[in-house]
C-alpha cells in the first residue's frame, strides 16, 4: 500500500514560504536613505500608477491620459491651479447667451502648435468635432452640441437644451486642441473611421507646454519642450511619467530618484520621511451611502425617512475622518468641495447619537437586518470600500440598526446596483467634469436615483430644488440653487454624503509648486 | 504415613523468591505499560509537538470568550497601533484588536476546516467505495466525474463556485467541498479493488451479505487507516484553503474576524507588519501540526515508511 506523502509535503512547503513571507515582511526596515537630486539637469520625474490606455486626446479619458493630454495640449478653456470654481481663458475666451444655449468662443489668434504652425478655428473645430465623431470614452462630454465657426476667430458651441455646465466641460484634456492639417494627413477624420491614434501616440500635435519624446502605455512617457509654445516655458526641460506602484513611489521619492509620488495613501503618508514634501487636498471622489426608497427592495425599513434620518444622525464622520487620514473631508452635500455650489456642512449629516436613536424609535424599526452592500475590490484614493463598510456597521450598531455586511466583486456589484435591487450600500462617484450639473443624477427618476429607488414624482421639493438649479445662469445664482437643492435632498433624500478621501502628491524638498487638480491631477508643466 | 516434606514445607528462601515477585510485578507493569504505550511514530519529538499545538489551539477554539482579552468586534483603540503592553499583538485599520481577533480566529477556521474534512472524506470515500466495489459503468462515471475536478486548479474551482454562490464561509465549504472530494474517492477506490476479491469478503458474499453490508462490515474497517492519514495530512491543507478564499474576499464576510481575511487587510497595510503576521502564524502554526500530526499517523499505520523515516533499511 502506498500511503499519500505529496499532500503533506506540499502543505507543509506552502507552510514555510508563507512563514518566510511573513517573517520577512516583519523584518522589513521602513526607514530608507534619502539623497536628493538637484533640478540642475532640468529633468522632472513624476512617479504614477498607470491607468494609460492612449494619448490621443479624443479617446483618453483616464487619469493617466489626462495628465499626459494637459501636458501637450491647450484647451479653448482652462482652470488655474486647482481651482474648478473659475473658468479661464484657454486658446480662447467665451460668452453665453441668456439662456446657457449658445456659447461663443473668441481666439486671441497667439497659440502655436508645435510644428509652428498657428492654431486656428478650423483646428478647434476639428478637434471637437473629432471627439464627438469617434464616440470614444469622452464623445458624452459633448453630447448634444453643436460645433460651429463663425469667422476666423470666431466659433459657437450651440446647445440643444440649456448648457450652462459647458464652460466648465471645455477645460478637460479630452478636449484638447489638435493639429488638424497633421492629423489629417496622418488618418484623422471627425467620424468612426479615424485612424490617426497610432500616430498621436508616437508624435503629438499639439500647442502645450510639451511634446512627446516618448510613448510607451507600460513603463514611461517621457516630454520634451515644446519651443514653439505660446505661455510661460516650464520650469523643467524634460519630464518623465514613470508607471511605478505606490510603496515603490513613496521609496523612490524619500530616495530623491522621483520628484512626485502621486499614488500615496494616506496610510503610506504618515510614514514618509520628514525630508519631503507632502501636498494633502480633498479627492474629488465622493463616497457616499444609500437607502432604497422601493418599498420592495426597502422592506418597509429603508424606505423608511424616520430611519434614514437615523442613519444620517448615527454615523460618526469624525471617526470616518480620522480612519480615512488628513486631507479627507466630510462634504455637506453631494457636491465635492472644490466645486461650484458644494456645501461646507448640512444640520442633517451631523453625528448625534441620542437624535439618532429618537428617529430610530420613531421610525418603527425592530431589529431586522438590513443588508449594506459594497464593492471590496475597490479602494479610493488608497481608502478601502471594506474599511469604511464595517465602520459604519459598527456605529450603526450602537444606534440599534443592524447592517449585514454584503461584500462583491464591483461587476457582481453594478448589476445588482444598476438594476436598483441593493437594499443599502456604500459607494462613490467620481466626476465626469467639474460642474455641480454632473451631480443633478442623485435626483428622483434619474440615473443614479433609480438606482437607490428613488421614482420620478416621489419627491417634489426635490425635483424642484433641481430643476431650479439646472435652469440657473450665472455662477451666483446657480451657487444658491445648488446649494438648496442640495440641503432639501439632505433632508429628505436616501442619498447620504459620507466622505471624499485625501488626495496626496508627496515631492522631493526641491519642488516649490504643484497643484493638485480634481480634472487633470497634475498640470505638469507648472510644477517648479 | 506422612509426607514430611508437605506437613513441614521447606520454608521458600527469601533470597530466591523476592526476584520471582518483582520479576512477576515487573512483567505486569510491563504488560499494562504496553497496552497503554504509544506507538514509537507518536513519541517522535515533532509528533508530540504537533499534537501539543493542537491541543492548545483546540483549548483556545473553546474557551476563547475567556482568553480573549478584548471584544474581537469593538472598534475601541487607537487605529494601527503596533504591538503594546495593552494590545500584545497591536490594532487594526479600525482599532480592534489582533490578539482577540487571531484568538477568535481559531473559531472560524478549526471547526470549518473539520467539517469540511470530515465531509469531504465521506462524500469522498463512499463514492470511491461505490466505485470500486461495483465497478463497470459506476466505477467510469464517477471516476471521470472525479477526474473532470481534478484537471481544474482547485482554488481556481473553489473560486469560480464561491463567486457563483456568493462570498460567505458556508459557499466556501461547498466550494472547498466540491474540489477535494476526489482524492478521498481515489484512495478509497485503489483500496476496495484490492480487497473486494479477498477470501473473506469472498466469504461474507457466500453468506449473503448484501453489497452494502459487504462494503459495511468486511470492507471498511480493513480500508479506513489510508483514508484516515489523508484526512489527517488534509486538515492544513483545508485551513489554507479556507483562508485563502477569505483572503480573496470569498469566504468570511466581515467584520467576522477570520485568519486569511486577517492577512488581506494586512497586505492592504504591508508597514504595519502585525496585521498579517500574527494570523499569519496562526495559520502556520495549525497547518505544520496537522502535518506533524499526519505524518505521525501515516508512520504508525504503514511498517515501511515508520522504518524509512527512522533510518531502519527496508
Amino acid at each position: 500500500m502506498k500511503l499519500p506523502t505529496r499532500p503533506a509535503r506540499v502543505t507543509a512547503l506552502v507552510a514555510i514560504g508563507l512563514a518566510s513571507v511573513l517573517a520577512v515582511s516583519a523584518c522589513t526596515d521602513n526607514s530608507v536613505s534619502t539623497s536628493s537630486t538637484g533640478a540642475a539637469d532640468k529633468t522632472l520625474v513624476i512617479d504614477k500608477s498607470f491607468d494609460l490606455k492612449t494619448s490621443d486626446p479624443a479617446r483618453a479619458f483616464e487619469l493617466t491620459g489626462s495628465i499626459v493630454d494637459k501636458a501637450i495640449y491647450e484647451t479653448v478653456l482652462d482652470f488655474n491651479g486647482s481651482d474648478v470654481t473659475k473658468v479661464v481663458p484657454g486658446i480662447a475666451t467665451f460668452e453665453e447667451n441668456a439662456d446657457n444655449t449658445v456659447l461663443t468662443l473668441t481666439m486671441d489668434g497667439t497659440h502655436t502648435f508645435s510644428d509652428g504652425t498657428p492654431v486656428t478655428a478650423d483646428d478647434i473645430v476639428f478637434s471637437l468635432q473629432r471627439v464627438q465623431g469617434i464616440a470614444g470614452n469622452p464623445s458624452f462630454l459633448l453630447d448634444g452640441v453643436t460645433v460651429a465657426k463663425v469667422d476666423d476667430k470666431t466659433i459657437t458651441l450651440t446647445s440643444a437644451t440649456s448648457n450652462p455646465a459647458l464652460p466648465f466641460i471645455l477645460p478637460n484634456p479630452s478636449l484638447g486642441i489638435v493639429n488638424s492639417k497633421v492629423l489629417k494627413a496622418n488618418g484623422g477624420t471627425t467620424g468612426a473611421d479615424d485612424a490617426a491614434e497610432a500616430f498621436l501616440n508616437t508624435t503629438s500635435a499639439g500647442s502645450g507646454p510639451y511634446q512627446l519624446e516618448s510613448y510607451d502605455v507600460t513603463t514611461k512617457v517621457a516630454f520634451a519642450l515644446n519651443p514653439n509654445y505660446a505661455g510661460t516655458k516650464p520650469a523643467y526641460s524634460r519630464v518623465v511619467l514613470e508607471n511605478v506602484e505606490g510603496p515603490t513611489q513613496k521609496i523612490n521619492v524619500q530616495a530623491g530618484s522621483a520628484q512626485v509620488a502621486l499614488d500615496l495613501n494616506a496610510d503610506q503618508v504618515q510614514g514618509v520621511d520628514s525630508s519631503v514634501k507632502v501636498l494633502k487636498n480633498a479627492s474629488p471622489y465622493l463616497i457616499y451611502s444609500w437607502y432604497n426608497q422601493d418599498p420592495a427592495v426597502g422592506a418597509g425599513v429603508t424606505n423608511n425617512a424616520d430611519f434614514v434620518k437615523a442613519v444620517r444622525q448615527g454615523i460618526d464622520y469624525s471617526k470616518l475622518l480620522s480612519i480615512a487620514g488628513e486631507g479627507s473631508t466630510q462634504p455637506g452635500g453631494m457636491v465635492p468641495s472644490m466645486f461650484l455650489g458644494a456645501i461646507t456642512s448640512d444640520p442633517a449629516n451631523v453625528f448625534d447619537i441620542d437624535k439618532a436613536k429618537a428617529s430610530l424609535a420613531a421610525s418603527g424599526y425592530s431589529g431586522q437586518p438590513v443588508t449594506f452592500s459594497y464593492p471590496n475590490d475597490i479602494t479610493v484614493n488608497g481608502l478601502q470600500m471594506q474599511t469604511l463598510a464595517e465602520a459604519i456597521q459598527s456605529q450603526l450598531k450602537d444606534v440599534g440598526v443592524t447592517l449585514t455586511l454584503a461584500p462583491s466583486p464591483i461587476s457582481t456589484f453594478l448589476d445588482a446596483f444598476r438594476a436598483g435591487k441593493l437594499q443599502s450600500g456604500i459607494m462613490y462617484w467620481g466626476p465626469d467634469y467639474p460642474d455641480p450639473a454632473d451631480y443633478l443624477v442623485f435626483n428622483p427618476g434619474e440615473s443614479l436615483g433609480l438606482r437607490a429607488g428613488w421614482a420620478a414624482g416621489s419627491d417634489a421639493t426635490v425635483t424642484s430644488a433641481a430643476d431650479a438649479a439646472s435652469a440657473a445662469s450665472g455662477d451666483d445664482a446657480r451657487k444658491t440653487a445648488y446649494e438648496a437643492w442640495q440641503n432639501a435632498a439632505n433632508a429628505t433624500g436616501p442619498f447620504i454624503p459620507v466622505i471624499q478621501p485625501g488626495q496626496y502628491a508627496v515631492t522631493t524638498s526641491e519642488i516649490t509648486t504643484l497643484d493638485l487638480n480634481p480634472v487633470w491631477t497634475v498640470d505638469i508643466a507648472d510644477i517648479k | 504415613m506422612s509426607r514430611p516434606d508437605l506437613q513441614n514445607p521447606v520454608p521458600l528462601d527469601p533470597a530466591l523468591d523476592a526476584p520471582t515477585a518483582g520479576a512477576a510485578t515487573r512483567l505486569r507493569f510491563a504488560a499494562v505499560r504496553s497496552r497503554l504505550r504509544l506507538p514509537s511514530a507518536y513519541r517522535r519529538p515533532m509528533a508530540v509537538i504537533g499534537f501539543t499545538i493542537i491541543a492548545l489551539w483546540f483549548i483556545v477554539a473553546i474557551f476563547v470568550p475567556w482568553i480573549a482579552p478584548f471584544d474581537p468586534l469593538a472598534q475601541q483603540f487607537d487605529r494601527l497601533q503596533p504591538p503594546g503592553p495593552v494590545n500584545w499583538f497591536g490594532t487594526d485599520s479600525l482599532g480592534r484588536d489582533v490578539l482577540s481577533r487571531t484568538l477568535y480566529g481559531a473559531r472560524i477556521s478549526l471547526p470549518l476546516a473539520l467539517i469540511l474534512v470530515v465531509a469531504s472524506a465521506i462524500i469522498g470515500s463512499v463514492l470511491g467505495a461505490i466505485a470500486g466495489y461495483f465497478g463497470r459503468a459506476v466505477d467510469e462515471v464517477i471516476m471521470r466525474v472525479a477526474d473532470l475536478v481534478f484537471a481544474f486548479p482547485t482554488i481556481i474551482l473553489a473560486m469560480i463556485v464561491t463567486a457563483a454562490l456568493g462570498p460567505s464561509l458556508t459557499n466556501a465549504v461547498i466550494a472547498l467541498l466540491f474540489v477535494s472530494w476526489p482524492s478521498y474517492a481515489r484512495v478509497m477506490r485503489s483500496m476496495v479493488l484490492g480487497a473486494r476479491s479477498r477470501e473473506y469478503v469472498v466469504a461474507g458474499r457466500l453468506l449473503g451479505f448484501s453489497p452494502f453490508r459487504s462494503l459495511q462490515r468486511d470492507i471498511l474497517p480493513n480500508v479506513a487507516a489510508p483514508v484516515l492519514v489523508l484526512a489527517t495530512l488534509d486538515f492544513g491543507n483545508a485551513i489554507l484553503l479556507l483562508s485563502g478564499l477569505s483572503f480573496l474576499g470569498l469566504g468570511a464576510t466581515p467584520p467576522t474576524p477570520e485568519w486569511g481575511a486577517m492577512v488581506a487587510d494586512g497586505v492592504q497595510n504591508f508597514s504595519d507588519w502585525w496585521l498579517a503576521a500574527f494570523p499569519g502564524l496562526a495559520i502556520f502554526t495549525v497547518v505544520v501540526a496537522f502535518n506533524l500530526v499526519g505524518d505521525a499517523l501515516r508512520d504508525s499505520l504503514d511498517p515501511r515508511t515508520a522504518g524509512a523515516v527512522q533510518g531502519v533499511k527496508i
